[in-house]
This record gives structure tokens, C-alpha cells and sequence, in this order.
């Protein structure tokens, strides 16, 4: 076998992988920067304010200094359509002329806000005309507040609580989630790469072989067809493996370019390891915390995963008629992925209702897709028989990959579709 | 001596087709047996099944006395399978391609080298042989591919159409290369092709298949003698044609 996996091996960790990869890494880094750039300076604004200043008074002035004071830039211009063309702003709040007046008589202004319509991109910018709002509350509270009246802008406080797996503790939910589905989001994701890229990898492979008829010579050699099938399936995993940790780092790199990108000036490190601390402590009361046996369920779905990908494609590729056809064949193992791992990005697979949950949960892919969050909320019943289900989904599909690769079909499958079959 | 290949009434069918119908014959050691047919008579079927790659419907064959239906996996330690048109794995050298096949035949080293030794020898592909396989033209694939094919001294060899597309020196150098395996280590091939007059000074023995079923089996001279005919060409259109 190993002698089978070398070639394997050599076979598809050619040069042209290698370049694809790496350009693959830098194309993925480079989107790490460019979102970091679009982020900061078009959905967050960059910290800038655009202000058109018609009423030029005391007020707007001191207006804008409490901006700055806020840690804003201000930036002005004589009008929107100014700041558009010369300045390429995305929006610019209009202070009119008049308000001061108007604010002074106790009655309302209308501040406008202006926004460039460049493009139907869902991060196009939404302005910073509510921060123009808040100073000018502010100033306003100080100006007819004058005192200790400060409460008034906070005169009930909040105290979030959390409550899970029959018991709540004091913590912000958002915190307890993001503090523990960090892994959550990524493991759907190297599931999702690793799954389609071996597919495709295996199933490509197996074609090619079929084309070329180089897979009839290998069949009819002295070497044991479990052997041949293992040696495939397990190149395919090492170079899927090869493929997913590099988008895995790329995108983690990406992600902390677009993080170390925001304004974290005003973070204090010791403020924010005491309030990891105390979320690290709502998380363990709640009993949301995997422990490390059922981490190890997790990577054992995981493995059956890739096991039951692994077989499914050494099967459909030696369904496969010719190397053109390779990427239909992937399909079925496309859609089965890709449908779980959407739901479980955008819904909570556990809580659906009716035939759309057991038609989800005969795709074996589904369990791996809910495995930590059903072990985060010891739905251990669903856990563990999702886990038996893959483990005897797989047995079934490598007793049917071995009859297969013992079997005709393998070079006559398309024989009888097909009228120019040799005889 | 035990005869190298023995097929017992060799059947198998895909749906309604019968692609060939109880077909029996023996190949000595060292014999060329060539097999001659019209599209569709059923060579490719028949050699696939020997070639343990297709199940028989029924009827059996003995290669170097295993059964192709008990004991494939013994059948497939002394066979080597040469599929028509057969390419190679382009991304690697001649060179790895020989030894990649020799590692499959053998676990011991030393008989890998030679092997291989025999291999680059047989192919005459030179220097060439460390050159990638995508560089090469269709003759030089088809010289690495059976060189692979006989390096090991396999019993039987077995070669679907292993000149078809090429020209006339590189058919010349493959039917050399045949006849010279065939003497110096014995092995029996079996062969199918479309070109009679190769067939004709290449093969021992031959014979006709039409829709499935051998119509004759025998030297050239004792073919050309069964239907009249001056060249095995016209034994074969007659035998095809009238019956």
C-alpha cells in the first residue's frame, strides 16, 4: 500500500498544486487587507466624520470639537456634493443653517444626512450622522443640565443574565457565545473545504486513471484492491488536509489582519482579561464547556466525516466515465455538505421542526455540522447516535466501494449507455 | 509442458449482448497467440476477463494453472494487462513509471532493478527515460507501456491492439520486442490487432472471433489452408464473411 501511496502522493503534490496553493494563501491574506481597508473605512467609517458646516456658529464649532473629543476626525467641506467629488467621501452630514437658531428657541432641527449610492454592495457606508445627534445631545444636556444630573442619562442600569442547560449565571450572552464559538465557526468550515476538496481531488484522480487507462494496468498488478483504494483515499486526505490548513491559516490571518485593523487604542489589557476571566466562568457554570471526552467524540465524527467523504468519492469516481465528467460526479458530496453547513450557519438545525430536520439528519455529514453545539448543550441522545449513524453509514459505503472495485461496473458502468463501447 | 493460458468455455454477456460465447483455446509458454475480429467480436471482452478486470458468466480460464474465477489475485501475480490505447502517468519519468510497476511486482529491492534494468533496456527510450511522460509522443508511450508490461517476465502477457496508431517503425520495434520476451523468457502472449499481416508474422497461432464465437484457431498456414486463401487477410474475410 504504501508503495501505491508514494505515487499517489506524487502524482497530485505536483508543481502546479504547490503554486495554486500558494496563490491561493497570498490571494486569501490579501483579502484579509483589502476587507480590513472596506471595514474600517467604509462600514465603520474609519472614525471620520463628514460634516458640511452651513450654520457656522459657536455651536457647530463646539459641536465638532465633541466629535474630537470622542476620537473622531472631522473632516468639512463647503458642500455634500464637494466632499463627494474632491474628497471622495461616502456621506456627509449637513448641519443648516439656521439650527443654532432653532435650538436656541427650543424648537427641533433636521440635521441631513447625505449618502453616496455607489454600487448595490451590502457594505456600502451607512454614515456617521448619528454620532452628529449624540454630540449635539450632549451638548444640550450640559448646556440646560447643568449639576450633578449626570444619572439621568443612565437611570436604570442593565444587568444582562444567561440562562442554559437548566441554569443561569450573570454574563452577557453575546460574551458567553463568543467566547466559546470560536471553534464552532471554524470547524464547519475546514469540514466544508476538506470535504469538497477531497471529493474533488479523489474523484478527479480516479477518472483520470479511468481515462488514461492507466487504472486498468494498476488493477490487473499484484497488489490487493483494498490497497489500491486505501492508498487513494488516503493521499486524497493528506492533500485535503494540505489544502484546508492552508485556507484554515490564511483565513485566520486574514481574520487578524481585519481585526488588527480596527481602533483598539482604547482596549486596557487588564480590563479585558478580567472580563475573559469572568465569561470564562459563566461558561463553565453553565456547563457549556466540551469536555475532553467529548472533544473526542467530535474529532471521531469529524474522522467518520471525512471517512464516509473519502469512500463516497472513491465510489462515484469509479462510477465516473471520464475525467470531463469528474465534476458532476462531486455534486451529490457538494450538495450534502454545503446544505447542513449553510443551516447550521444561519439556523439552530436542533430546534427544526418535521421532515426537513430527519431529511437533514440522514445526511450524515449534518451530525459533524452539530456535534460541539449539541455536546455545548448535552443533547449527548442526538451526539451519540449521529456518531453510531456515520460510524455504520461508513462500514455500508466500504463494503460498497470494495464490491464495486471487485465488480464489472467498474469499466462497464457506462457500457451499456454507451453504443461505441468496445466489444 | 503445461500450457501457459487454457480457456473453458469462456462466456459473458452485458444485458441482452452476448459479447462472447463459450470460447475455448490453449497458449503454450513463449507462444504469440494472436486474436483477430471485426468491432464488437468480443476481443476486448475476452481479454479483460483474463485479465481478471470483467467475471466470466460462465466457463472458466487457467493461467499458469489458477483459476480466473477462484483465485484472481494469484492469476493477477503472473499476468500483465496492456489495455488499448493505454496511457501512462504523465507527471512522472519513464524511469519512475518502470520502477513504480516493478515496486507492485516485487518487494525485494535487488529484483526491482533488474526489473527495471530490463525495462529501460527493452523500451530503448535512452535518456528519454528521465524526460516526463507528457513529453512524450504516443510511439514512446507505447514502448515504456509494454516494456512495463513484460519487464517482469510475466506467464502471459496480454496486449489489446499494442500497435494500434502507430507508425510503421514503432510497430516494427513493438513486434520485435514481442517476438524477443516471447524466445528469451518465455512468456506466452496473447494479443489482439486489426493489422492481419502483423498478426501474420508476429503471432504462432491465431484466431477468429465473429459475434463472440471463434470461428477458427490455428497457424497462419494452417488458417490460410482451412479457407483457401493466399494471405491470412483473405482467410480472415472469408471466414468472416461466409459465416
Amino acid at each position: 500500500m504504501i508503495h501505491v501511496l508514494k505515487k499517489e502522493l506524487s502524482e497530485l503534490y505536483n508543481k502546479q498544486m504547490l503554486i495554486g496553493l500558494a496563490v491561493s494563501f497570498v490571494l486569501i491574506i490579501a483579502l484579509g487587507v483589502l476587507m480590513t481597508g472596506v471595514i474600517s473605512s467604509d462600514m465603520l467609517g474609519g472614525g471620520v466624520v463628514h460634516i458640511v458646516d452651513n450654520d457656522k456658529t459657536g455651536f457647530t464649532q463646539q459641536v465638532q470639537a465633541q466629535l474630537q473629543e470622542w476620537g473622531y476626525t472631522v473632516d468639512t467641506a463647503d458642500s455634500p456634493e464637494a466632499g463627494f467629488t474632491e474628497k471622495d467621501w461616502a456621506d456627509a452630514t449637513v448641519l443648516p443653517a439656521g439650527m443654532t437658531a432653532l435650538l436656541d428657541a427650543h424648537q427641533p432641527c433636521q440635521i441631513e444626512c447625505v449618502e453616496v449610492l455607489r454600487s448595490t454592495s451590502a457594505f456600502s457606508s451607512a454614515g456617521n450622522a448619528d454620532v452628529v445627534q449624540a454630540a449635539i445631545r450632549e451638548l444640550l444636556t450640559k448646556e440646560y443640565l447643568q449639576g450633578d444630573l449626570a444619572f439621568l442619562d443612565a437611570p436604570a442600569e442593565l444587568i444582562p443574565y444567561t440562562y442554559a442547560n437548566g441554569k443561569t449565571v450573570q454574563a452577557e450572552r453575546s460574551a458567553i457565545l463568543s467566547s466559546v464559538s470560536l471553534f464552532d465557526r471554524l470547524l464547519p468550515l475546514a469540514l466544508f473545504l476538506l470535504v469538497v476538496l477531497t471529493a474533488q481531488t479523489i474523484i478527479t484522480a480516479i477518472a483520470t486513471e479511468k481515462t488514461d487507462k492507466t487504472l486498468e494496468a494498476l488493477l490487473t498488478s499484484p497488489v490487493s484492491r483494498s490497497s489500491i483504494i486505501a492508498a487513494k483515499m488516503l493521499a486524497a486526505l493528506l492533500v485535503s488536509l494540505t489544502y484546508a490548513a492552508v485556507y484554515a491559516l490564511g483565513f485566520v490571518a486574514a481574520m487578524l489582519l481585519t481585526v488588527s485593523g480596527q481602533n483598539t487604542e482604547d482596549l486596557e489589557i487588564g480590563t479585558a482579561l478580567a472580563d475573559m476571566a469572568s465569561v470564562r466562568q459563566a461558561v463553565l457554570e453553565l456547563g457549556i464547556d466540551i469536555p475532553v471526552l467529548g472533544w473526542v467524540g467530535v474529532l471521531a465524527q469529524l474522522a467518520l466525516t471525512l471517512g464516509i467523504a473519502l469512500t463516497a468519492s472513491v465510489i462515484l469516481g469509479g462510477l465516473t466515465e471520464d475525467a470531463k465528467s469528474a465534476q458532476t460526479a462531486s455534486m451529490p458530496i457538494l450538495l450534502c455538505t454545503m446544505f447542513p453547513y449553510m443551516l447550521s450557519m444561519v439556523s439552530d438545525i436542533r430546534s427544526m421542526d418535521g421532515v426537513g430536520q430527519w431529511v437533514l439528519y440522514a445526511i450524515p455529514f449534518t451530525h459533524t455540522f452539530v456535534a460541539t453545539e449539541a455536546m455545548h448543550f448535552h443533547d449527548y441522545g442526538l451526539f451519540w447516535g449521529g456518531l453510531v449513524y456515520q460510524a455504520v453509514f461508513l462500514g455500508v459505503l466500504v463494503l460498497a466501494a470494495l464490491k464495486l472495485y471487485n465488480s464489472d461496473v467498474l469499466f462497464t458502468g457506462g457500457a451499456l449507455r454507451r453504443k461505441q463501447e468496445k466489444v | 509442458m503445461e500450457n501457459t493460458l487454457e480457456i473453458q468455455g469462456l462466456s459473458k454477456s452485458y444485458g441482452k449482448k452476448q459479447a462472447v460465447r463459450e470460447v475455448s483455446f490453449c497458449i503454450a509458454p513463449g507462444e504469440i497467440f494472436g486474436l483477430m475480429g471485426m468491432n464488437g467480436a468480443g476481443k476486448t471482452t475476452l481479454l479483460r476477463m483474463l485479465a481478471t478486470l470483467l467475471k466470466p458468466d460462465s466457463g472458466d480460464a487457467y493461467i499458469a494453472g489458477n483459476s480466473i474465477v477462484q483465485a484472481p489475485e494469484k492469476v493477477r501475480a503472473c499476468i500483465s494487462y496492456l489495455p488499448d490505447e493505454a496511457g501512462a502517468y504523465r507527471s512522472m519519468t519513464g524511469r519512475k513509471y518502470l520502477a513504480f510497476f516493478a515496486g507492485l511486482w516485487t518487494k525485494e529491492e535487488s529484483e526491482q532493478k533488474i526489473c527495471v534494468q530490463r525495462g529501460e533496456e527493452i523500451c530503448g527510450l535512452g535518456d528519454d527515460l528521465d524526460r516526463k511522460i507528457r513529453t512524450y509522443s504516443r510511439g514512446m508511450i507505447r514502448k515504456l507501456s509494454l516494456a512495463r508490461a513484460v519487464m517482469c517476465k510475466p506467464k502471459l502477457a496480454i496486449l489489446d491492439e499494442p500497435t494500434s496508431g502507430l507508425d510503421v517503425l514503432n510497430s516494427l520495434d513493438i513486434r520485435q520486442t514481442i517476438r524477443r520476451c516471447a524466445e528469451e523468457f518465455g512468456t506466452a502472449f496473447l494479443l489482439s490487432s486489426h493489422h492481419l499481416h502483423e498478426l501474420e508474422t508476429t503471432a504462432h497461432r491465431g484466431a477468429i472471433l465473429k459475434d463472440g464465437c471463434l470461428l477458427a484457431e490455428g497457424t497462419p498456414a494452417a488458417l490460410r489452408e482451412q479457407f483457401g486463401a493466399e494471405t491470412l487477410e483473405e482467410a480472415f474475410e472469408r471466414a468472416v464473411r461466409n459465416t
